[in-house]
């Protein structure tokens, strides 16, 4: 009996060992590289499984075509939708397009019109439609012209694929939208292949798909300013979206111009630094990101319900808020204060 | 239990076993901020491991130029990096587990980390 005390103690002494050790090989197999116009990262789980290089090279096709089809500014089948829409006439729109038109409606109507991706003319104005973003900044009477009876998503006539433009200054720009549809089709390409876990990350935005089968996704996330906010863990088939005015812009005269403009004063939005939402819809969290954003810091709990999201939180000058649900799954990084908490209404 | 069963040294072997155990498990699990290792992440290379051991300046060649990332112990910075934002030199020393930088222009993320688990991914 004492024998078999003793085993057992060294046994369970070795085990742990073992596994202690073993926290240091990776179970995940990494891959980075340049697409959708930004860096992309691939960890699949387990390591040692796939064929991590076919994986890659399907992924960065599928989207380069979306890329290409989606582009605000560059030729594609986007930038010949606007065409064909300005001209007011009835079209047949190019099938990659219609998903975003619809979802872009939906998003609309869920934010009450905060999210209004009819409003390329207003994004391009102020220096949004080219790959370095510069001013001039638009002069008030442009500003006027352009928020004066602004284009919406429902003056887009559609019957079956057929599309019509019913306003002059319409034009689509997805970007807040876009992303989080590709996220959603990268998936679906990776489950299509037999892909059991991964996250799939484009450019900080992320998605989880499955989890490995003895823990959860451990996710750091950056804080705006710098250093580490806090880390996550993810479970499967959860999204994870940041829009922040640190991520595309430029200073005019001592101001810094970002790429989030409010629908309601047609200038960048004002008040909230960055806005995470997570969400297990990556277009509803990437369109939910940037509306939270544009509600600003008094509204964005009411926006965050009336689009449905239940987790989310938003870094502001002096603190973070955070609604009660997303607060209990961060953990703060070091040195952090603990988030203001912020209940829906 | 039948105290016959156990002498005093099985007791004592006992103890340092479950002592070991407890010892192992807060060694492998417990957070430590310090950064060991910078992780240099480029699109379409092997990650790149740099112990955080000794001063030392790195020069990394992407599409858009050079990155040049300078280490200390414990700590390493995105010094300069192509991109009119200068994002990537931003994020100052990175020095606490999982501190990121990002150029986007080279395609590439630093990383650090400490002896705690790194994550699976990073939101930026």
């Amino acid at each position: 009996m004492r024998a078999a005390i003793t085993q057992t103690l060294l046994l369970l002494l070795a085990t742990s060992l073992l596994f202690a050790c073993g926290r240091d090989e990776s179970d995940t197999e990494q891959l980075a590289f340049y697409a959708f116009g930004t860096l992309v990262d691939l960890s699949l789980y387990p390591a040692g499984e796939y064929d991590v290089e076919a994986i890659g090279t399907a992924v960065q096709e599928e989207l380069e075509i979306l890329h290409t089809s989606w582009h605000a500014w560059e030729p594609g089948s986007l930038g010949r939708t606007n065409d064909l829409l300005a001209m007011q006439g009835e079209f047949s729109a190019p099938p990659s397009v219609l998903p975003l038109i619809e979802r872009g409606r939906e998003m609309e109507t869920l934010s009450d019109g905060l999210f209004n991706p009819a409003l390329g003319k207003l994004v391009a104005a102020w220096g949004f439609h080219q790959d370095e973003p510069d001013g001039p900044p638009p002069d008030e009477a442009t500003l006027a012209e352009l928020l004066d009876d602004p284009p919406r998503m429902q003056d887009i006539e559609r019957n079956g694929v057929r599309l019509r433009g019913t306003h002059p200054d319409l034009q689509l720009d997805f970007g807040g939208l876009a992303k989080g549809l590709a996220v959603e089709r990268v998936l679906e390409l990776l489950a299509e292949r037999g892909v059991d876990a991964a996250i799939f990350n484009a450019g900080g935005d992320l998605m989880t798909l499955g989890r490995p089968s003895e823990r959860p996704w451990r996710v750091g996330i950056r804080h705006p300013h710098g250093g580490v906010l806090g880390s996550i863990e993810l479970d499967a088939g959860e999204a994870l979206f940041t829009s922040g005015d640190y991520e595309r812009g430029y200073d005019w005269e001592g101001e810094r111009i970002h790429h989030v403009i409010d629908p309601r004063s047609g200038r960048p939005s004002q008040g909230i630094d960055s806005a995470t939402v997570l969400h297990h819809d990556p277009a509803l969290a990437d369109a939910a990101a940037t509306t939270l954003m544009i509600a600003g810091p008094d509204a964005w709990p009411e926006y965050a319900r009336k689009m449905g999201i239940e987790q989310a939180l938003v870094v502001l000058d002096d603190r973070i808020e955070a609604t009660p649900a997303l607060a209990l799954r961060v953990q703060p990084g070091p040195d952090r204060e603990p988030f203001v908490i912020r209940e829906l209404p | 239990m039948n105290r016959g069963l156990l002498r005093w040294g099985d007791i004592l072997i006992g103890t340092l076993a479950a002592g070991i155990v407890v010892a192992a498990f807060t060694l492998a699990y417990s957070p430590s901020g310090d950064a060991r290792v910078l992780v240099i992440n480029q699109a379409g290379a092997t990650p790149q491991h740099e112990p955080l051991d000794r001063a030392r300046v790195l020069e990394i060649h992407g599409p858009a130029g050079i990155t040049r990332i300078e280490i200390e112990p414990g700590r390493a910075r995105c010094a300069d990096s192509p991109g009119r934002q200068n994002i990537c030199e931003a994020s100052g020393w990175l020095q606490a587990h999982g501190e990121v930088a990002v150029s986007l222009p080279n395609r590439l993320t630093l990383q650090v980390l400490g002896t705690e688990p790194g994550f699976d991914s990073m939101h930026y």
